[in-house]
């Protein structure tokens, strides 16, 4: 049985009709073409399909779509602003913290979350922060650095 | 001029990545297209007696159910052709693919395959490696020594390559010794285990398909489709989109052809994507389980004598690229030392388990683990600190490794030294902590590839490559090498790769070998483009072309740096009727000679052409109660040659490290009786995470290689996992007192080896 909802995605309502078993994620990647978030468990190990959900981070693999009717949901997407990368994006880039880039939608996520919370981060902090977010190429410390310099520079 | 080294790096394609813009092969849809779905084996080694589809086929939504009798009955691998594409007659392992559906979505497709009705006579399972080469053990393919093989490959019965390194005398060099020591080791199988899991999207035009893929390696997974189709490799275009990483696990061909088979009997476009736990089960390239003896005879001042070795490696189901591991392995069990006398006999066993293959590195960590636990307990019979021996017999350059390999300039002495002060070996620690230090070598693989260069009538470049991208940087950084050859920014560089129909034949991302040998294309292409800019130059500038250097974008005058020509303007000039086009491939390197007589199963392992060394020192804290540890800091020092990229270079060695970390303490399948993996998702198969990577300190050692890539270079991607379980396991037992004996070195492991039990 399918329900009427209205997803708020990066600023933008869509009104849906869902079916009450789909996750948000097959929504963001499917109705919505927003294939930024990315499928790697299905089990809410991996952070790949991280997206912000009223400012907090969840893994839209195991978050029912219907569950984030009517909140402010932020994707990757989302974070660029007028054709200017986030600060976050662009430390990415600069410290070498993207390597195959799968991973690197859902560790902007987690990072941006933490930096709502906690804009001047200690590395720990950053780490910790991050420790949902599986990475298998870059063995994070060019991430955990990238974080702290986007940090460092909103804060400059 | 910025030399490639001094050029900061920024990925061209990471402006697709951080915005989310970029595609996968999971993100890519089309009109029309149907979802795959394969069921798989229900044992680990059955009889088929008999596939009925017709429930599954009367699913509404149900395009088409595809088994071994709908496609060509092709056996296929790339050293022993033992394997098809679907199961026929029997199952060998529980990711065999019995039968494919397409159906209109996941969810069909999958209860579709659920349907399908397949009648089985369970036949034994060999699930040990030991057991399988045992005398009278169930063969895991009763008609192996029918099947197609590279003359090369030794076969018997069960062992599907066996193969031996064999040097002096080692029964009288173990007599003589002042001490020997004889140990055994047991690796698990664990996995490559890239983030993005395997995708492909077949769609056929006429007679001409187009795949993409996430595949490490299009034109491999090209022919492949081609041999299994039994259509012209003409017919067969592989694109890859972004690829999410791949450590080995997305190399050979894998379901391109399952998808396009499909397709093709639908005449709609289908897609496949796989889940974790099939991610972990079906493809044929995890990494393989080893059982590891080791015998070493050493003199009381260090001087290693004599190493005897018997490895037996898991093969699993069928063979893919593994055949060349037993001698691979061999090479590792001997290790970057000189010893005069060496006996390694290495076999493949066959199991009903998930087919082995080339996963970072393929052999080398599990087999350095046991042979550098193996060096301290050597050190500890002798009562010498186990990095003075190693300092006393690491190779240097005159050495001859155990083929005969004479050594040229090599700079492995030079990391032990660099990675043991750079963690400061010998100081003061608590006494639940300690230093542990492994040492590890590797080969660059060269070989041919091919590349393009031209410049635009706009004054831009464009390579256009067989290279595969697969994130660690090193297509993304071949701007920086052909720019340097013309006076150009990288930026100045767009890239076209990753399409069969595009660039020149490549191995892929693969062996390391991405910078070794497309650099060497690229910059031979560069320097074409450079002769006929030159020619250019010489009709603008009225000079002769020894007097012309292509700097900043210019074409100028030797020493008159107001006589010059923009390169844009050249470029317009030459728009039209003179194209500035580069080819190149280049010859590989010369290989090494060696004397292997008296070794078989000769894969071409023998040598270790370019050869990377490597040493990790790691300071691990063990809590004894628990057995639970933590790697606290890594100090890496790699001598891979010249360094053309330090960022990607950095990169590539901070990833390996917490991969061999993640390999030391958690990363193993376990696997029943039944033949089955017990743990295959991230619930249970856990990585390691920012929060438990430790802080990495690098050095590199400059030692450039004659026989190396571009400027001496020699590969880099896969070295960094090496050396690292082998230093962990070392600082746990100094902790202990206790070494752990299997990997990976669980708590439970760890816990079991300091209470006196081997678990």
């Amino acid at each position: 049985m399918s329900h009427a909802c209205t997803l708020n995605v990066n600023g933008m309502s869509y009104p849906l009709q869902l079916d009450a078993g789909r996750t948000l994620l097959t929504v963001l990647r499917g109705e919505l073409g927003l294939t930024g978030a990315k499928e790697g468990c299905d089990d809410s190990e991996c952070g790949a399909c991280m997206v912000l959900v009223d400012g907090r981070p969840v893994n839209s693999c195991s978050y029912l779509a219907l569950q984030a009717d009517g909140r402010e949901i932020t994707t990757v997407e989302g974070l660029a602003k007028n054709g200017e990368l986030h600060p976050l994006q662009a430390a990415f880039l600069d410290e070498g913290g993207v390597q195959c880039g799968f991973c690197t939608p859902g560790m902007l996520i987690s990072a941006e979350a933490l930096l709502r919370q906690n804009p001047k981060p200690s590395e720990d902090e950053v780490r910790l922060a991050l420790g949902g977010n599986l990475c298998r190429c870059t063995g994070y410390q060019k991430i955990a650095k990238a974080v702290l310099a986007a940090a460092q520079g909103a804060t400059a | 001029m910025a030399t490639a080294a001094q050029t900061k790096f920024i990925r061209p394609d990471g402006k697709d990545k951080v915005t989310g813009l970029g595609r996968y092969t999971a993100d890519l849809t089309m009109t029309g297209m149907l979802h795959a779905c394969f069921r798989y084996a229900d044992h680990a080694h059955a009889r088929i007696r008999s596939i009925d589809t017709a429930k599954a086929r009367a699913l509404p939504g149900v395009f088409c159910i595809l088994t071994q009798d709908d496609v060509p009955d092709v056996r296929y691998g790339p050293f022993v052709e033992d394997r098809t594409l679907f199961a026929r007659d029997v199952v060998r392992y529980e990711g065999e693919v019995v039968a494919g559906v397409a159906a209109t979505t996941p969810e069909i497709a999958r209860e579709a395959a659920a349907l399908i009705e397949v009648d089985y006579e369970p036949l034994p399972v060999v699930s040990d490696v030991e057991a399988a080469l045992a005398e009278g053990a169930t063969l895991v393919h009763d008609g192996w020594s029918g099947y197609s093989a590279s003359d090369e490959v030794v076969r018997d019965g069960n062992d599907a390559s066996r193969s031996t390194i064999v040097k002096g005398d080692v029964d009288a060099a173990l007599a003589a010794a002042d001490a020997v020591v004889k140990e055994r080791y047991v690796a698990d199988m664990s996995h490559a285990v890239p983030i993005e899991p395997h995708a492909a999207l077949a769609q056929w035009q006429g007679d001409k398909v187009t795949v993409w893929s996430s595949t490490q390696v299009p034109y491999i997974a090209r022919s492949g489709v081609a041999t299994t189709l039994q259509i012209p490799e003409s017919h067969v275009r592989i694109i890859v989109p972004h690829l999410g990483g791949g450590f080995g696990g997305k190399c050979e061909f894998h379901y391109e052809a399952h998808v396009a088979a499909l397709a093709r009997a639908t005449g709609r476009p289908v897609r496949l994507v796989f889940s974790r736990s099939e991610e972990f089960i079906a493809p044929d390239h995890r990494r393989e389980g080893q059982v590891i003896e080791l015998e070493t005879g050493v003199m009381k001042d260090g001087t290693l004598v004599a190493r005897r070795g018997r490895l037996i490696l898991d093969n699993g189901a069928y063979s893919a690229d593994a055949p060349f591991f037993p001698q691979l392995a061999a090479m590792h069990a001997v290790g970057p030392y000189r010893i005069p006398n060496v006996s390694v006999d290495a076999s493949l066993a066959y199991t009903n388990t998930t087919p082995s293959g080339s996963v970072r590195a393929p052999t080398a960590p599990q087999a350095c683990w046991a042979v550098e636990q193996h060096m301290d307990s050597v050190a500890a019979a002798i009562g010498m600190d186990p990095v003075e021996l190693r300092r006393r017999n690491i190779l240097k350059e005159g050495d001859t490794t155990a083929t005969n390999q004479v050594l040229e300039p090599i700079g492995a002495a030079e990391t032990l030294e660099r990675a043991v002060e750079l963690i400061g070996y010998g100081k003061d620690l608590p006494e639940d902590e300690a230093i542990g230090v492994g040492c590890g070598w590797w080969p660059s693989f060269g070989g041919p590839s091919g590349a393009f260069v031209k410049l635009n009538g706009d004054g831009s470049g464009t390579i256009i490559t067989g290279a595969q991208e697969c994130g660690t940087g090193a297509v993304m950084a071949l701007p920086i090498l052909v720019a340097e050859e013309l006076g150009m920014r990288p930026e100045d560089f767009s890239i076209l790769a990753q399409d069969t129909d595009a660039g020149g034949w490549d191995a892929g991302a693969s062996g390391s070998q991405t910078t070794f040998n497309n650099g060497r294309a690229v910059i031979e292409a560069a320097r074409e483009v450079r002769a006929q800019l030159l020619e250019l130059a010489e009709e603008e500038l009225e000079a002769s072309r020894e007097d012309i250097e292509l700097v900043e974008g210019t074409a100028r005058v030797k020493g008159s740096p107001t006589k010059s020509v923009p390169i844009t303007k050249l470029a317009e000039t030459a728009q039209g009727d003179r194209l500035l086009l580069g080819k190149g491939s280049g010859s590989p390197p010369p290989s090494p000679e060696v004397d292997a007589s008296g070794c078989t199963g000769r894969l071409g392992l023998e040598t270790f052409a370019a050869p990377t060394f490597i040493t990790h020192a790691v300071r691990v804290r063990v809590d004894r109660e628990t057995g639970v540890c933590r790697v606290l800091e890594v100090a890496a020092s790699h001598d891979c040659g010249v360094i053309l990229n330090p960022v990607g270079a950095e990169g590539q060695v901070e990833g390996g490290v917490v991969m061999g970390i993640g390999m030391a303490m958690l990363e193993g399948s376990i696997v029943g009786e039944d033949g089955r993996q017990r743990n295959p998702h991230l619930l249970d198969y856990k990585l390691q995470t920012a929060a438990d990577a430790p802080p990495i300190s690098i050095a590199f050692v400059d030692a450039p290689s004659p026989y190396g890539g571009p400027k001496g270079s020699k590969g880099t991607g896969e070295p960094p996992c090496v050396p690292t379980p082998g230093a962990v396991g070392n600082a746990i037992a100094q902790v202990t007192g206790a070494r752990v004996h299997r990997l990976p070195m669980t708590p439970e492991r760890v816990w079991a080896a300091s209470h006196g039990v081997d678990a």
